[in-house]
C-alpha cells in the first residue's frame, strides 16, 4: 500500500513537474498560429524524452552515477568541456527563463510589475533550494503544477468538435499566409520546449540525490513512462486551448496573459486563479530544477561534492555555483529583455545542443559495464537511434532556420 | 599512457584510458573527492610503465584539454595558487575501481581542496544555515 503511494505520488510529480515555461509559451505560441496544425509533435517529443529519460533513470540506479559525470568518462576532457559550456549555457538561459515565467505570473496575479518580483522570485528560489529537503521540493511543486489540469478541463467546456479536432491533427496544412520555413521552426521549437536537455540532468542527478538502488529501476519507470506522458497530454491541452481561442481570430499569443485567457474564458474568475496558481507552481517548480541542474552538471564535470543529500557547507563549489547562476540570471532579467523571448531562444537553443546530451545517454546505457545485464534492450536502441537522427536533424536545422525566418516573424 | 602495468599474474587487468581517466573518485563513504585528471607514471627499467599517483585539479586537467581553453586553465590556476602543481592522490590509497574510483583516505586529509575550502570559507559558510543537516 506504502509502495503503491509513493509510485502514485511519483507519477503525479511527473506530470506536474513536466510543463515548464518553454512548454507553456511553445504550445500556447504554437496553438494560437497554427490550430492543431503542429500537434503531432507533441507526442513525438513525449516519446523520446520518455525514452532517454528511461534510460538515464536506469543508469543513475545501476550505477549510482548521474549522466553527466559519465559524459566526461565517454567523451574525454576536451569534448565534454565543450558540451558542459553548452549544456550550462542553455540550462542558464532556462533558468533566466523560469524565473521571467514565475515573476510574470505574479505580475498577473498583483498588477505590480513583474520586474518588481525579479529579484524577489531569485531569492525565493535560491532559499528552497538551500533550505528545502529535495523530496518535500519536488513533491510541493510538482504537485501544485497539476493544476494546470485547468487547461484540460476549459478545453472540454470550449466543446470544439472533436472529430474536426482530430481530422485537423491527423492531417497537418498550412494555415493560409504561414510558409514552411517557420512551420519547420515552431515545431523544432516546440520538440526543444519536449526534450529540454536539463531534464535529464535534473532526472538522473535526483535519482542519486534520493538514493535509487537497482530496486528503483520500476519506479523510475513509471515515473517516466506514465507521468511524463500525462504531461504532454497538458501540453496538448495548453495547445488546443489557444488553437480554439485565438486562432480563429488570427490572433498570436506573446504574452503570458494571452497564455491563461483560454481558462478564464471557458471556466471565469475561478479559472483564471487556478490557471495563475498552476503556472506559478511549474515555472517555480522548472526554476529550481534548472538552478540545481546548472551546479549539477558543472560538479559533475569537475568532480567536485554535489547535492542536496549533505549540507551546504560540504558542496561548497556546487552552491556557490548555483548561486551564482541565479543572480546571473535575475541581472539578465533585470535588462527588461523580454521574457518570452527569452523563452524561445532558450528552446530552440535547447534543440540545438540536444545532441551532445543524447548522444551520450546512449553510449553509457549500452555499456555493460556500467550497467551489467541492464544494458539497452532492442527496442530502445533502436528507437534510441531514430531520436538521434531527428534530434541531430533538428540540431542542425535550428540556427539556419531561426536566421532564415528572424525567429519565426 | 598505455596499459597501467604488464598483464599481472592474478587479477584483473585495468586499461588506464578506459577505467581510471577522468572517474570520478570517492572516499568509502562515498563523499565525492575529485576526478581523475590524470596520472603520473614511472618507467620501470624493464620498459614498463607503472601508475605512480593520481593528480587532479586545472594543472592537471589543463594541458590534457589542449587548446586555449586548456592553456587559460592552466593560467589562470597557476596565477591564482602561486604556481602549485596538480593535487597529487598516491596510488597506494586506491582500495577499489569500480564506476568510480575509491580511495582510502578522508577528502579533508587530502591535498587536493584549495578552491572548496575557499568557496566554503569566503562564501557558503556566511550564509546561516550552511551547517544544518539535509532534510
Amino acid at each position: 500500500m506504502k509502495r503503491l503511494l509513493a509510485v502514485t505520488l511519483g507519477i503525479l510529480t511527473a506530470i506536474g513537474g513536466f510543463v515548464d515555461i518553454g512548454d507553456l509559451v511553445a504550445n500556447a505560441l504554437v496553438g494560437s498560429r497554427y490550430g492543431f496544425a503542429l500537434a503531432w509533435v507533441v507526442p513525438v517529443g513525449v516519446v523520446g524524452i520518455c525514452l532517454y529519460a528511461e534510460m538515464c533513470g536506469r543508469v543513475a540506479a545501476i550505477s549510482g552515477r548521474p549522466v553527466f559525470d559519465l559524459i566526461r568518462e565517454r567523451l574525454g576532457p576536451r569534448l565534454g568541456l565543450a558540451n558542459l559550456a553548452a549544456s550550462f549555457l542553455v540550462t542558464a538561459l532556462t533558468l533566466t527563463a523560469e524565473i521571467g515565467g514565475v515573476a510574470l505570473a505574479l505580475e498577473l496575479a498583483t498588477s505590480v510589475n513583474y520586474l518588481l518580483w525579479v529579484p524577489l522570485v531569485g531569492f525565493l528560489v535560491w532559499l528552497v533550494i538551500w533550505r528545502v529537503g529535495f523530496a518535500r521540493m519536488e513533491q510541493v511543486f510538482g504537485l501544485a503544477g497539476l493544476l494546470l489540469i485547468v487547461f484540460a478541463v476549459a478545453l472540454w467546456k470550449l466543446g470544439p468538435d472533436w472529430g474536426q479536432v482530430l481530422h485537423d491533427a491527423s492531417h497537418p496544412a498550412l494555415p493560409p499566409g504561414e510558409g514552411l520555413p517557420t512551420y519547420l521552426y515552431y515545431a523544432i521549437a516546440l520538440f526543444g520546449a519536449a526534450m529540454t536537455p536539463y531534464e535529464v540532468f535534473f532526472f538522473s542527478s535526483g535519482g542519486v540525490e534520493e538514493h535509487w538502488t537497482r530496486r528503483d529501476v520500476g519506479v523510475a519507470r513509471s515515473n517516466v513512462f506514465i507521468g511524463f506522458p500525462l504531461g504532454g497530454v497538458l501540453s496538448l491541452a495548453i495547445m488546443g486551448c489557444t488553437a480554439l481561442v485565438f486562432f480563429p481570430l488570427g490572433v498570436g499569443v506573446d504574452t503570458l496573459g494571452q497564455v491563461a485567457m483560454p481558462p478564464a474564458v471557458a471556466l471565469g474568475k475561478v479559472g483564471l486563479a487556478i490557471v495563475l496558481v498552476g503556472i506559478f507552481a511549474a515555472t517555480f517548480g522548472a526554476a529550481l530544477e534548472t538552478g540545481l541542474s546548472a551546479g549539477y552538471t558543472v560538479a559533475q564535470y569537475f568532480g567536485w561534492q554535489w547535492g542536496k543529500f549533505v549540507r551546504p557547507l560540504q558542496a561548497a563549489r556546487f552552491h556557490g555555483v548555483t548561486l551564482l547562476t541565479i543572480v546571473v540570471g535575475v541581472m539578465v532579467m533585470l535588462t527588461t529583455v523580454d521574457p518570452i523571448k527569452v523563452t524561445e531562444y532558450s528552446i530552440v537553443f535547447s534543440a540545438v545542443a540536444l545532441p551532445l546530451t543524447y548522444l551520450p545517454i546512449l553510449i553509457v546505457a549500452n555499456d555493460p559495464e556500467y550497467m551489467g545485464e541492464r544494458v539497452n534492450g532492442r527496442i530502445s536502441n533502436t528507437l534510441g537511434t531514430v531520436y538521434l537522427v531527428l534530434v541531430l536533424a533538428a540540431s542542425l536545422a535550428a540556427i539556419p532556420l531561426m536566421i532564415a525566418t528572424k525567429a519565426g516573424q | 599512457m598505455s596499459g597501467v602495468e604488464p598483464r599481472p599474474a592474478e587479477g584483473r587487468v585495468y586499461d588506464a584510458y578506459l577505467h581510471l581517466l577522468d572517474r570520478q573518485v570517492v572516499d568509502p563513504d562515498g563523499e565525492l573527492i575529485c576526478k581523475v585528471d590524470d596520472l603520473e607514471l614511472e618507467l620501470a627499467e624493464d620498459g614498463a610503465a607503472y601508475v605512480r599517483a593520481i593528480l587532479t585539479g586545472p594543472a592537471a586537467l589543463g594541458p590534457r584539454i589542449g587548446g586555449a581553453a586548456g592553456a587559460l586553465m592552466t593560467a589562470v590556476h597557476a596565477r591564482l595558487s602561486g604556481g602549485a602543481g596538480p593535487g597529487r592522490i598516491p596510488f597506494h590509497l586506491v582500495a577499489d575501481i569500480g564506476s568510480a574510483v575509491t580511495v582510502s583516505a578522508r577528502p579533508a586529509d587530502l591535498p587536493i581542496r584549495g578552491f572548496e575550502d575557499w568557496v566554503r570559507t569566503t562564501i557558503i559558510d556566511a550564509i546561516p544555515g550552511a551547517s544544518d543537516a539535509p532534510e
